[in-house]
């Protein structure tokens, strides 16, 4: 399980998973996912249930950390200022210029954000997140240079296969 | 003026120009070079450059033009459609550099300052000239910075181009008053008609003179702050005013190439951990360093939310 769900930790606080498809179908004849953590006793719950009503946002991996969990008025500000010209897109945040590309999530995964309506009081007590957004692509934003094959999230995404080939041996 | 080639895409630096009137092609001409909205935090800066044969200096002259700021808006008008009448003799062009491109310029990881990009404007369209034809013999420019080493500078970019750097230039020399005309003019109209590319629906357009110091502009700053996202691209974010305000009523923004001492920095992504977003602690005593392959990729191996 830990090589299969991994956690992709930006620097911007956009907290996301990227679940391979095929435990995710195995886990919706159940309706949950229980993950147990090693570090603690608590059981974590993941509602698939909500899945149904999660939301498909166009998601921007930004790079740079916004002091800040919470909604951001991306379609008034953001999304009509984007321009994609000839495969090149960019943008500007803060004054900063951007340019950008979009990644797809590696095949056979899906990418999940996570939330956590009510937050358990302790350390001990069981857990429940539910499923807010599914992405399987996403746009992820350099500052001033173009992204490419160096960029970290970029070469991230061929983890699953190698991962694949790894567990295989 | 048309400015629709700018409204197409006002994220941008732009140029306009009028025709080059044949007998700048065949005569030896002056060339006047300045500015409009440096000091507003609002809109766009402008840089004009207005041209005639020497020989029809007087011309110009009859036409009373003077230094843009002191004739008014309608005054300005009227003598822009003037010079742009007499296309038999006279030519003009102009740069509009976007706010955008005014912020991303200046706050770039290789800052380039404001008075490089004005450099480099007035330059563009000298050279700009001379490409088209016009036989360029005197330059005249109104500056800001100290005028010697300016002078220098173009008269080294330009051989064989007498060029005359002076304060005030605009109200010295007729062909820099049809150049600050011209540059006034379309930044008045940019401002006027501005077409926010962000949804904002009606936007108030009461923005005062854009100067920093005027309450209408203040108030109109507050007004449209967005906590994440600070401005629409009308607004300078490389001004002081603006960068002010974003501090004391936005989220901080941290970039890889903040100046940062090292022991804030370190301290503050370790509570900045996305582990935090899910409010518990992290575990004392890590365990061993996991393999650089995972730290370049930004990968961690999941124990908690």
């Amino acid at each position: 399980m830990s090589r299969s769900l991994w956690l992709m930790i930006a620097r911007v606080k956009l907290l996301f998973f990227l679940l391979p498809e095929r435990l995710l179908r195995f886990c919706l004849a159940f309706g949950f996912i229980l993950l147990r953590m090693c570090s603690n006793a608590s059981v974590i719950t993941v509602q698939l249930g909500s899945l149904g009503q999660a939301d498909k946002p166009q998601i921007h991996l930004l790079p740079c950390e916004i002091e800040h969990d919470g909604p951001a008025e991306v379609s008034r500000y953001f999304t009509p200022t984007v321009k994609d010209h000839k495969n090149e897109m960019s943008v500007s945040f803060r004054g900063r210029g951007l340019k950008g590309a979009e990644i797809n999530c590696p095949q056979g995964y899906t990418g999940l954000v996570l939330k956590e309506d009510n937050k358990a009081a302790s350390d001990q007590e069981d857990r429940t997140v539910r499923i807010s957004s599914v992405f399987h692509r996403f746009t992820y934003w350099n500052l001033e240079t173009k992204p490419n094959s160096d960029d970290g999230v970029v070469m991230a995404m061929t983890w699953p296969a190698l991962a694949e080939a790894v567990s295989v041996c | 003026m048309d400015l629709s080639e700018f409204e197409a895409d006002n994220s941008v630096s732009c140029r306009l120009a009028s025709a080059v009137p044949d007998v700048c092609r065949s005569e030896d001409c002056c060339l006047g070079i300045d500015e409009a909205g440096r000091g507003p935090v609002l809109g766009p800066m402008v840089y004009g450059i207005c041209f005639c044969p020497v020989s029809k200096k007087d011309d110009l002259k009859d036409f009373k033009v003077a230094d843009s700021k002191t004739l008014t808006e309608d005054e300005r008008e009227t003598l822009f459609l003037k010079l742009d009448e007499a296309k038999d003799f006279v030519g003009w062009a102009l740069q509009i550099l976007s706010p955008n491109t005014i912020s991303t310029s200046m706050l770039r990881r290789a800052k380039y300052n404001l008075n490089a990009l004005s450099h480099d404007a007035a330059i563009g369209l000298v050279q700009y000239a001379l490409d088209s034809g016009v036989q360029l013999k005197e330059v005249f420019v109104d500056t800001v910075g100290p005028a010697e080493k300016y002078q220098e500078k173009l008269s080294q970019r330009f051989p064989g181009v007498e060029v005359t750097v002076r304060p005030k230039a605009d109200s010295l020399f007729p062909i820099v008053s049809a150049a600050s005309i011209c540059a006034k003019v379309a930044r008045d109209h940019a401002v006027k008609s501005w077409k926010f590319r962000e949804n904002l629906g009606d936007v108030d357009t009461d923005y005062g003179s854009g100067y920093p110091n005027d309450p209408k502009t203040k108030s109109w700053l507050l007004k449209y702050l967005d906590p994440v996202f600070g401005y629409p691209q009308f607004v300078r974010f490389s001004w002081s005013t603006a960068q002010t305000l974003l501090e004391s009523k936005s989220m901080t923004v941290h970039w890889d190439d903040d100046k940062e001492d090292g022991e804030k920095a370190a301290s503050r992504q370790k509570c900045a951990s996305v582990l935090s977003y899910f409010g518990r602690s992290k575990p004392q005593g890590t365990a061993r360093e996991p393999h650089r392959y995972f730290s370049e990729r930004k990968l961690q191996t999941l124990d908690m939310l």
